[in-house]
């Protein structure tokens, strides 16, 4: 491990650029810190905006105007507003507030926020890719699953959502890659993923550009893998002669 | 009593959070009308029948797409230089246009994309039928493709804007005195809970009103140039 690391460190300088601090044991490790957050931060997150997704699109489409307006107008103001304010309004006004209440026995962490935020965000994305992949659902396949008796949710959960995700699959994915660069803002609050980790070491030693390189290597490699879990997974659940 | 002094607080403070939000706003003009002209170029390049020229333009937007927003905007804060010299003067170079550059970069790449898109969306026998007519590949695409692509890409170029309206955002990260600075420094200042609270939900209706007819609009034009 560290035999490759000197020697990538060497094929780096004859470039030109300074890569010594790899060596140094401290950067080093901050630098792994950051990259293991932000690992965690896209897996929960992941996770977070799918479960937000499917939750809101099943109320778009419940065909109840009290369930849908609320949804819509969420959903419009997430997807009108940046992330950096969302972000912001959370951790700085209703942590306050929730500081304020509660006191030092406030169990949300940055870290929290940031999944809490990103979850609910990148959620009102999926969940317009999800609707459209429901109502993309043909009617009279509808009409054969209810005249087989199915309740809406056994419809929804057994006929639409597994059609749908079929369509929506793609831009899915268009999100997913948009969540892992999106991780980025979690800077912005001082949660310690790799951004912070790198910012934290180019104001101590001046290597802004070799750290910036690292950094479009590591989130290229993070949405490169997104990107192939994507392309296996619409092959895997392609239906021949649906969709794409 | 002290909801007042809230909104006294607020009357008092609007004047620089207009002023801030103009600033973000001249950003993301400036930054899309920039990210337009090199993404264009770009686009141009992707589909030039010459592997050497399209090479390069696939890496550029392969690199700028797949990259953060606020990495970029990190990049060209801190990459370039404080100030130029040209000659014996030296010119500065603010922060707030090294954000325009920094987020022109990611909006050239998606104006490429969306170029590559909307040639694409033109049926290939329109090419076979001008060339059967004795256009040049030039004419080709200047009289016959493109000005069925302006239409197509305009819904989708909208939608850019707004994200990239709302990117600007990010420019408070690395010092640029804009909206949410402005609210940063106020809610510090006035120091009372009722004034932070409503100062940053009123960064959020400014960035909604802005982008929300926006939207709207796109919505529109997508549903009245729908071709399938």
């Amino acid at each position: 491990m560290n035999h490759w690391l000197e020697f990538f460190v060497h094929w780096a300088s004859s470039l030109g650029l300074n890569y010594g601090f790899l060596l140094d044991a401290y950067p080093r490790s901050t630098l792994a810190q950051g990259a293991l957050t932000t690992l965690w931060l896209c897996l929960l997150t992941i996770i977070g905006s799918l479960l937000t997704g499917l939750g809101l699109a099943a109320l778009l489409t419940s065909g109840k105007r009290a369930l849908a307006v609320p949804a819509r107008v969420f959903i419009e103001v997430t997807r009108n507003t940046p992330t950096l304010v969302q972000l912001y309004c959370a951790f700085l006004v209703l942590n306050m507030l929730l500081n304020q209440a509660v006191g030092t026995a406030n169990p949300l962490t940055p870290f929290a926020w940031v999944v809490i935020v990103i979850s609910l965000h990148k959620g009102a994305f999926h969940a317009e890719a999800l609707r459209a992949g429901i109502e993309a659902v043909p009617a009279v396949t509808l009409e054969a699953a209810r005249s087989l008796a199915f309740s809406n949710r056994q419809l929804l959960w057994n006929v639409q959502l597994p059609l749908a995700l079929r369509f929506a699959l793609p831009s899915l994915i268009n999100n997913l890659i948009d969540l892992v660069k999106m991780t980025a803002v979690a800077s912005a609050i001082a949660v310690g993923d790799i951004t912070y980790s790198a910012i934290m070491i180019w104001t101590q030693s001046d290597n802004v550009l070799e750290l910036m390189i690292l950094l479009l290597g590591f989130y290229g490699l993070l949405s490169f893998i997104v990107n192939c879990v994507g392309r296996y997974l619409e092959a895997r659940l392609r239906m021949p002669g649906y969709g794409h | 009593m002290a909801i007042e002094s809230v909104c006294m607080a607020l009357l008092q403070w609007s004047p620089a959070l207009i002023a801030g939000f103009g600033q973000n706003i001249l950003i993301s003009l400036l930054a899309i009308g920039l990210g337009t002209v090199l993404g264009l170029l770009v686009g141009m390049l992707a589909l030039s029948p010459w592997r050497l020229l399209r090479l390069p333009a696939r890496l550029w937007v392969q690199v700028f797409r797949n990259a953060p927003w606020l990495v970029l905007i990190y990049f060209t804060t801190y990459v370039f230089p404080f100030e130029i010299h040209v000659g014996s003067a030296y010119i500065p170079f603010p922060d707030w246009v090294k954000v325009t550059i920094g987020l022109a970069l990611p909006a050239s790449a998606n104006v490429a994309e969306i170029l590559r898109g909307a040639v694409a969306s033109i049926p290939g026998t329109q090419w076979e039928a001008a060339r059967s007519l004795a256009f040049s590949r030039w004419q080709i695409a200047v009289s016959i493709i493109m000005p069925q692509c302006l239409k197509r890409m305009l819904a989708p170029w909208m939608n850019l804007y707004a994200v990239v309206t709302m990117g600007t955002a990010l420019a408070s990260l690395v010092g640029v005195h804009d909206v949410i600075d402005t609210a940063q420094i106020a809610s510090n200042t006035v120091n009372l809970t009722g004034f932070t609270v409503l100062v940053y939900l009123s960064l959020l209706v400014l960035f909604f009103a802005y982008c929300y007819p926006i939207s709207r609009l796109t919505q529109r034009l997508e549903r009245r140039y729908a071709f399938y």
